[in-house]
C-alpha cells in the first residue's frame, strides 16, 4: 500500500502483448462489421433499397432499423437514441445502415450499393441557432443562493460578459471496438471497450431482445476513454450485436479513426454569460451566471453534465449571493457526451474568467484576488448548493505552491521581460480546483466485487470497474495484497465481466478506485472472517492448552498468525490449501455503498458529494505576439491526492489530465462546416498536445500529510480533477496578451486560445491602443 | 525485374510474391501486413495517417559499410515494397529471448511510462531507434524523436524521462550482437528493381535513372513517388486503388550529393532526416524549416523530391528553396534542365515538371555572407502540423544598410507558394527600418487574397502574414 509500484499491465503494454479489442484473436468465421453513416445533418430518409449491396461479394448481411429484433433504441438515460436511423436522420454520421462482410474493403464496396436518397431538412448547428428557435433538450434549471439581483444593485462594481468555450475530441489511441459472438440459443458475448458494460449488457440486450441473463460483456482494458466510452462505447457494442445476431457468426465493429471522430459525440460546447458584482477589495459579493451548452442530437448524459457544471460554477470561490441558470440545447450535431471533468471544467472557466477580470479591473494581482475570495476554513465555507466545504485544502495548496513556485519574484522577472520585449510577452496565472466527488445521481454510487481465492494461495479480484489507463486495477491489486497481508503477484484483476459482477455503475466521475476498492475490500473482509475462524481452530486443534481467537488472527507478509501468540502462524498458501480440506469458501463478493450523501434536485440543495478534491496550478507561458504561437515555459502543480495509494500513477493522472486540459485550452478546436459536417476529423486537423507541448519545466507534487477521511486507506481520487488545472495556461495566455496592452484594456479571449484567437485578440488590442493613443493626441 | 519482395523479419528472409498471394497489393500498408501475422499485433492503428505514430516500427537497412541503420518509420505509410531488402523490427522483436525486457522497455515500466497502453507499442520502437543512434539525447532531441507520437494519458513527462534513462550513448543490446548476420541476410537479397504485376496494379522499383525515365515514357499517367508519404493517404485515408506507381526509391543516383564552394547538390531522393544533417550548417534557414518538417517517422522517409513534386499550397521546403534561390533539375530522355524554385510551382499542385521528367535533385547555391535568411511557420500546433502559413524571407544588405536583394516567399497565403512581390519591389533599395517595412507590411496584404479554411480564418492569415514581415526585421535589423 502507498507504493509506487508500476503498472499492473506495464510489462504488456512495452511488449506489445496487451490485448485490445482489434488484437483479439478469433474464430475463421468472423466477419467484419460496418456502419453506414448520414451525410446530412437534418434530413428524411425519403427511400432505400439494400438488395444491390446484399449480394456484394463477401456480404454476409446488411441491416437497417427495421431488422433490429428488439428496441430500436440506445439512448442510457432518454430513450431519444435510435440504434439505427429510421424515417429521419439528425446528425451527419449517425449511423443508418450496418453490413457485415469478410473484409473490411468488401464492406466499403457493399456500402457504395445502397442505394438511398434523403431529403434534406432545415439544421440547427450552432447554440445561437438553437436559442433562435428555442430549441431546448428540456426545461431550463436553476441553483441559487441569496438573492444576487437584490446584491448586485448595491455592489461597488459590476462586470458582465460571456464566454465561448470549445467542444473536444476524447482521442482515445484506440478508437471505439466491439467483437460480438453469438453462442448458443440467445447468447451473445460482447468484447468490447466500454466504461460501462452493465449499461452495454442493457442496451444490447434491448436491441436484440432477449434477457440480460444471455448477454455478457467482458472489458478486459481500454486503450483510453476519458468519458467517450461512457456511453457511446454502448454504440459500437449494440451494431455488432446486431450483426453477430443476424449473421450468426462472430463480428468484430472497429471505427475507422475519421469515423470514429465525425460519429461520436465531444464535450459540450458552452456559451456562458456572466454578471458579478465586487467590493474595492476584490471580493466578490454577488454572481450570475446563465449557462448554455450544445447537446447535440440527443440527450445522452447532457443533464448530468449541465448539473455538474452548475455544481462547479463556484469553482474554488465563496460567493454570498450566486444564480446559476442553466438551459441544454438540442442541435443537429452528434449527441455530446462525457468527457473527463464532465461539464466541471466548461463551469470553472467562467468562474476563473470572472476571477480574472476582477483582478484585472482592480489592478491587483489575480492570485490575489483568488485568495481573497478561496471558500474558508471555518467561515463563508458552504457552497452555493449548501454542501460544506469540509476538510478544505485550498488555503495550504495556495501558501505551499506560492512559495514552491516562486510566484512573487517570477511575477516581478515577468513584468521586467515584458517591458523589455515589444513583440514576445510573458503571462503568469495560478489557478485552484475544487472538484465534487461522487455520482451526482445519488444511486449510482454503488460498486461490487468478486474476490475468489485459490488453494495455492493465489487470488483473483473482480469488480465492475474499468481499467482505462488510469492504473484502477493497479489499485485494486494492491489494495487486495494490502488486505490479505500477501505480496502483490499472487493478485490478479480480472477482465471487468457483467457474468462476475452484475448491475455495476460506470467507471466515471473519478469513482472507480473509492467505490471498487471499498467493494474489493469489503470481499476481503468477509473471506478474513471466514479464514480467521477456520485458522484459529486449527491452532487450538493443535494445542487446546492456548485460546487463539479469531479475533486476534493477522495477515502479514504472506502469513496467517496469532497476534498474541506469533509462534503461532502458517503459510498463506498452506493455509488457503487446508481451507478447501476443510470446507470453507474461499470466495465473496463484495459491495459498497457510499455513505452520507444525498440532495434535492428539485431544490438544488443538499451534499451531493463524498468529499471535494482539490488541487491548484501555476503556469508561465511565452507568446509571440506577431505569430500567436505560445511555449509553456513552466507548470508547478501541487494536487491533493489525499493518502496516496500509488504515487507514481497519481502522479501520472496529473500530469495527463493537467496536459490534456492544456490541450482543450490552447489547440484543440472543433469545426463544423454550414452543413454539419465535421472539418477537424482527424488528427490531421485537430491537435492534440505532442510531447513538445508539455511545460519545458514541468514540477508535479502531491500535497504531504493530507489523509482523506472519506475514502479507502485515506487516499483520494485523482482521475478528473487535474484536467481542469490547464486552465492556469488559459490565463497565463490571456495574461501574456494583457501585456500587449501594458494590462489597461481588457482582451477579449475565448477557449481555446488557439494561435488565430491570440493573434485576432492582440491585433484587437493593438486597434483600441491606437484609437486611444489618436483620440489622446485629439483631445 | 523480380515480381516478389525480400526481407528480413524475426531473424529470417521473408519472401512475398504478390502473383500468388490474394490477401497482399503493393500498395499494401506495412502495418495491415503486420497486423495480418498473428505474432506482430502489437503494432496499433491510431490514424493511418501519420499523424499519431501508433505504428511506429524501425526497418534496418544496410549501410555502405555493413553495419545497420535503424529508423523509426510510420508502418501506416509504406507500401510493402518500400522495405523490399530491409529488415523489419517490430515490438515483439525488442525482448530477449530469455525474456528479459529491452533497456527501452525496462526504462518505460521504471518511468511509469505506460497508462492506458495503446501508444506503447509505437513509443517504445520510437526509443529504440534513439537508443540505437548511440548517443546521449539532449530534451531537444529526445522532444523531437517523439514528437510523432502522440499518448492521450501520460502527458509525456514519464515517457520523457525514460528515454533519457535508456538512451545511454552506447546503443549496445542483442541487435549488436546479430547485427553481422542480419546484414548478411539483408545483403543476399538481389539489389535488382522489381516490376509487380496484379490484376488492377503495376508497381515499378527502378533501379536506375534510364529504367525510371523509359517506364515513364512507356506509362505516362502513372504516379511518381520518392517516400510516399503523401501519396499514401489516397490509399490508407481514401482507399484509391493507385492503377501504376513508379517508386523511385532504390535509384542510387537519385541519392547522390555532391557540391563545392559555390553550391549544394542534393539528390531528390536524400530522405528529410538526411537532408537536414546536409544543411544544418550552412544552410541553418532550410535547416529551421525542415525541424518543423512533419515528425521524425516521415522524414525518415519523405524525401526532398517528393515534396518539391507535390506542390502543396503550403510547401513545407518550397519557399525556403525560394529564398535561397534554389534550382530544380530535371531530367527526361530529351535532356535536362534547371527550374529556379520560384517558376517551378504555377498553380494549385500544378509544377513545371513535364510528364516525362523526374525530379533529379535541388541545387541550392550558397548565399553571399551578407544574406540574412529566416524561415516561419504559423501552425496551431507546434510540431507535426500543416501550416496556417509559412514563409521563408531574405534579405541582402548594403554597406549603407539598404535592400539590394530581397525575397519574400509564402505559402498558405494563395492556391500555390508564392512570393509578396509588390512588397518586395517596394522594399528593394529602401533603407531596412521599421517605418519602411510597416508600409511594406500594407502591400502584402495586395499581394495576397487568402481563403478561409479548417485551418484559419483569412483575416488571421492576413494579420499573419503581415506580422511575419515584421517579426523578420526585427530578427534581422541587428
Amino acid at each position: 500500500m502507498h507504493q509506487q509500484i508500476p503498472h499492473e499491465s506495464a510489462a504488456l503494454h512495452v511488449t506489445g502483448e496487451a490485448l485490445y479489442i482489434d488484437d483479439l484473436s478469433s474464430s475463421p468465421s468472423l466477419l467484419v462489421g460496418r456502419v453506414v453513416s448520414s451525410p446530412h445533418a437534418h434530413a428524411r430518409i425519403a427511400s432505400y433499397d439494400l438488395t444491390k449491396a446484399m449480394k456484394a461479394p463477401g456480404v454476409v448481411a446488411v441491416l437497417c432499423a427495421k431488422d433490429i429484433p428488439g428496441h430500436n433504441q440506445m439512448g442510457p438515460v432518454v430513450k431519444d437514441e435510435p440504434c439505427l436511423a429510421s424515417g429521419e436522420v439528425s446528425f451527419v454520421g449517425q449511423a443508418v445502415f450496418l453490413i457485415a462482410a469478410k473484409t473490411d474493403a468488401q464492406c466499403r464496396a457493399a456500402e457504395k450499393l445502397i442505394d438511398v436518397s434523403y431529403e434534406p431538412l432545415h439544421p440547427i448547428l450552432t447554440i445561437d441557432e438553437a436559442v433562435a428557435s428555442n430549441n431546448l433538450l428540456g426545461p431550463a434549471r436553476t441553483m441559487q443562493r441569496g438573492d444576487a439581483d437584490t446584491a448586485l444593485r448595491s455592489v461597488a462594481h459590476v462586470i458582465k460578459g460571456e464566454l465561448r468555450t470549445g467542444a473536444a475530441e476524447h482521442w482515445y489511441l484506440e478508437s471505439q471496438a466491439s467483437l460480438s459472438v453469438p453462442g448458443e440459443g440467445d447468447e451473445m458475448a460482447v468484447y468490447c471497450g466500454s466504461q460501462h458494460p452493465s449499461e452495454t449488457q442493457t442496451l444490447v440486450a434491448e436491441v436484440l431482445g432477449v434477457r440480460k441473463k444471455d448477454v455478457v460483456v467482458e472489458v478486459r482494458r481500454i486503450g483510453g476513454a476519458f468519458g467517450g466510452k461512457e456511453t457511446q462505447g454502448n454504440h459500437v457494442a449494440c451494431w455488432s450485436a446486431l450483426l453477430a445476431h443476424a449473421t450468426g457468426c462472430p463480428v468484430k465493429v472497429r471505427l475507422f479513426r475519421d469515423d470514429d471522430m465525425i460519429m461520436t459525440g465531444k464535450r459540450h460546447r458552452f456559451l456562458t454569460r456572466y454578471e458579478a458584482g465586487f467590493d474595492n477589495e476584490g471580493i466578490l459579493q454577488a454572481v450570475k451566471i446563465e449557462l448554455n451548452s450544445d447537446a447535440g442530437a440527443a440527450t445522452d448524459l447532457s443533464f448530468a453534465i449541465m448539473e455538474r457544471a452548475m455544481f462547479h460554477c463556484d469553482n474554488a470561490y465563496f460567493v454570498p449571493h450566486m444564480h446559476v441558470v442553466a438551459r441544454v440545447w438540442k442541435t443537429n450535431l452528434p449527441s455530446n457526451t462525457a468527457f473527463r471533468g464532465f461539464g466541471g471544467p466548461q463551469g470553472m472557466a467562467a468562474m476563473e474568467s470572472i476571477i480574472d477580470r476582477v483582478a484585472r479591473f482592480l489592478h491587483k494581482d489575480t492570485s490575489e484576488i483568488r485568495h481573497k475570495n478561496f471558500y474558508g476554513l471555518n467561515s463563508n465555507n458552504t457552497t452555493h448548493y449548501g454542501q460544506t466545504v469540509e476538510e478544505n485544502r485550498l488555503p495550504r495548496l495556495f501558501d505551499e505552491l506560492m512559495e514552491s513556485s516562486e510566484y512573487y519574484s517570477r511575477r516581478v522577472t515577468v513584468q521586467a521581460y515584458n517591458a523589455a520585449n515589444e513583440f514576445t510577452k510573458k503571462g503568469l496565472a495560478l489557478t485552484p480546483v475544487k472538484f465534487g466527488i461522487s455520482f451526482t445521481t445519488t444511486f449510482l454510487n454503488q460498486a461490487g466485487a468478486l474476490v475468489s481465492i485459490y488453494n495455492d494461495g493465489t487470488v483473483l479480484v473482480n469488480h465492475g470497474g474499468i481499467e482505462m489507463g488510469q492504473g484502477l486495477h493497479t489499485k485494486m491489486q494492491q489494495i487486495a495484497a494490502a488486505e490479505l497481508g500477501i505480496s502483490i503477484d499472487r493478485v490478479r484483476v480480472n477482465a471487468t465481466n457483467t457474468s462476475k459482477v452484475p448491475n455495476t455503475s460506470a467507471t466515471a466521475a473519478s469513482s472507480g478506485t473509492d467505490m471498487n476498492g471499498a467493494a474489493v475490500k469489503n470481499a476481503i473482509e468477509t473471506l478474513k472472517l471466514r479464514i480467521a475462524e477456520c485458522v484459529a481452530g486449527m491452532f487450538n486443534e493443535k494445542n487446546p492448552s492456548l485460546k487463539t481467537s479469531k479475533d486476534d488472527i493477522r495477515f502479514e507478509s504472506d502469513v496467517i498468525f496469532d497476534s498474541k501468540h506469533s509462534e503461532r502462524k502458517i503459510d498463506f498458501a498452506e493455509a488457503m490449501a487446508q481451507m478447501v480440506l476443510r470446507q470453507v469458501s474461499l470466495s465473496s463478493t463484495g459491495y459498497f455503498r457510499t455513505p452520507g450523501i444525498g440532495w434535492d434536485r428539485e431544490k438544488g440543495v443538499g451534499t451531493p458529494f463524498r468529499y471535494f478534491a482539490f488541487g491548484m496550478a501555476v503556469s508561465e507561458v511565452l507568446v509571440d505576439t506577431l505569430t500567436g504561437a505560445t511555449t509553456l515555459l513552466r507548470t508547478d502543480i501541487l494536487h491533493d491526492a489525499g493518502d496516496s495509494i500509488n504515487p507514481a500513477i497519481d502522479i501520472g493522472q496529473i500530469e495527463g489530465g493537467y496536459v490534456q486540459g492544456v490541450g482543450w485550452c490552447t489547440t484543440e478546436e472543433i469545426k463544423w462546416d454550414d452543413a454539419g459536417n465535421l472539418m477537424t476529423h482527424s488528427p490531421d486537423t485537430y491537435k492534440i498536445p505532442t510531447a513538445r507541448d508539455i511545460p519545458a519545466d514541468f514540477r508535479v507534487k502531491l500535497l504531504e500529510n493530507a489523509t482523506n477521511p472519506n475514502a479507502i486507506h485515506g487516499s483520494k481520487t485523482v482521475a478528473e480533477p487535474p484536467l481542469m488545472l490547464g486552465l492556469s495556461t488559459w490565463l497565463a495566455i490571456k495574461d501574456a496578451v494583457s501585456a500587449v496592452a501594458n494590462h489597461q484594456i481588457e482582451p477579449e479571449f475565448s477557449l481555446p486560445a488557439t494561435n488565430e484567437v491570440i493573434l485576432l485578440s492582440i491585433d484587437n488590442l493593438r486597434g483600441q491602443m491606437k484609437a486611444r493613443a489618436s483620440k489622446q493626441v485629439s483631445a | 525485374m523480380k515480381s516478389s519482395i525480400a526481407f528480413v523479419l524475426d531473424g529470417k528472409v521473408v519472401e512475398i510474391d504478390f502473383d500468388r498471394s490474394s490477401q497482399l497489393t503493393p500498395t499494401t500498408t506495412v502495418l495491415n501486413y503486420l497486423r495480418g501475422l498473428p505474432q506482430h499485433r502489437g503494432v496499433k492503428e491510431g490514424c493511418a495517417e501519420g499523424d499519431c505514430g501508433a505504428c511506429t516500427i524501425v526497418v534496418g537497412e544496410l549501410t555502405a559499410n555493413r553495419t545497420i541503420e535503424y529508423r523509426a518509420v510510420d508502418s501506416c505509410l509504406l507500401f510493402l515494397p518500400m522495405i523490399h531488402g530491409k529488415q523489419l523490427i517490430t515490438v515483439e522483436n525488442l525482448q530477449e529471448l530469455s525474456g528479459k525486457l529491452h533497456p527501452v522497455q525496462q526504462a518505460m515500466v521504471d518511468a511509469h511510462g505506460s497508462q492506458c497502453g495503446f501508444c506503447t507499442p509505437g513509443i517504445v520502437m520510437t526509443l529504440f531507434a534513439l537508443y540505437k543512434g548511440g548517443s546521449r539525447p539532449s530534451k531537444d532531441e529526445i522532444g523531437d524523436a517523439l514528437a510523432g507520437n502522440l499518448c492521450r494519458c501520460t502527458g509525456y513527462e514519464p515517457i520523457l524521462k525514460a528515454a533519457a534513462a535508456a538512451c545511454d550513448g552506447q546503443g549496445r543490446d542483442h541487435f549488436s550482437a546479430d547485427e553481422a548476420g542480419i546484414a548478411e541476410l539483408l545483403g543476399s537479397i538481389a539489389p535488382d528493381g522489381i516490376s509487380i504485376s496484379t490484376e488492377s496494379q503495376r508497381y515499378d522499383q527502378p533501379a536506375t535513372v534510364n529504367e525510371c525515365l523509359l517506364l515513364m515514357e512507356k506509362l505516362p499517367d502513372s504516379l511518381i513517388v520518392n517516400g510516399a508519404t503523401d501519396v499514401a493517404l489516397r490509399v490508407t485515408k481514401k482507399f484509391e486503388n493507385l492503377h501504376h506507381i513508379i517508386d523511385c526509391s532504390r535509384i542510387a543516383e537519385l541519392r547522390s550529393v555532391s557540391g563545392g564552394d559555390r553550391s549544394l547538390t542534393i539528390g531528390a531522393g536524400v530522405r528529410i532526416s538526411e537532408v537536414m544533417e546536409l544543411v544544418r550548417n550552412d544552410f541553418p534557414g532550410l535547416y529551421q524549416m525542415l525541424t518543423v518538417f512533419a515528425a521524425r517517422q516521415i522524414r525518415n522517409v519523405a524525401t526532398l523530391g517528393g515534396n518539391i513534386g507535390t506542390a502543396s499550397p503550403i510547401g513545407d521546403s518550397l519557399p525556403v528553396l525560394m529564398a535561397y534561390g534554389a534550382e530544380i533539375i530535371l531530367r527526361s530522355r530529351r535532356g535536362t534542365r534547371h527550374v529556379k524554385a520560384d517558376s517551378f510551382v504555377q498553380g494549385y499542385r500544378k509544377t513545371d515538371r513535364q510528364p516525362d521528367e523526374l525530379i533529379m535533385a535541388v541545387m541550392l547555391p550558397r548565399p553571399s555572407a551578407s544574406a540574412r535568411i529566416q524561415t516561419y511557420k504559423v501552425s496551431k500546433r507546434r510540431d507535426l502540423d500543416i501550416a496556417t502559413v509559412s514563409a521563408a524571407f531574405r534579405v541582402d544588405l548594403d554597406k549603407q544598410g539598404m535592400v539590394s536583394d530581397i525575397t519574400l516567399a509564402y505559402g498558405g497565403m494563395a492556391a500555390y507558394t508564392k512570393r509578396a512581390s509588390s512588397a518586395e519591389a517596394f522594399l528593394s533599395g529602401k533603407h531596412w527600418d521599421r517605418k519602411q517595412v510597416e508600409e511594406a507590411q500594407n502591400l502584402i496584404d495586395k499581394d495576397f487574397s487568402p481563403i478561409s479554411d479548417v485551418r484559419g480564418s483569412a483575416e488571421f492569415r492576413r494579420i499573419a502574414a503581415r506580422n511575419l514581415l515584421l517579426k523578420f526585421w526585427s530578427e534581422t535589423k541587428g
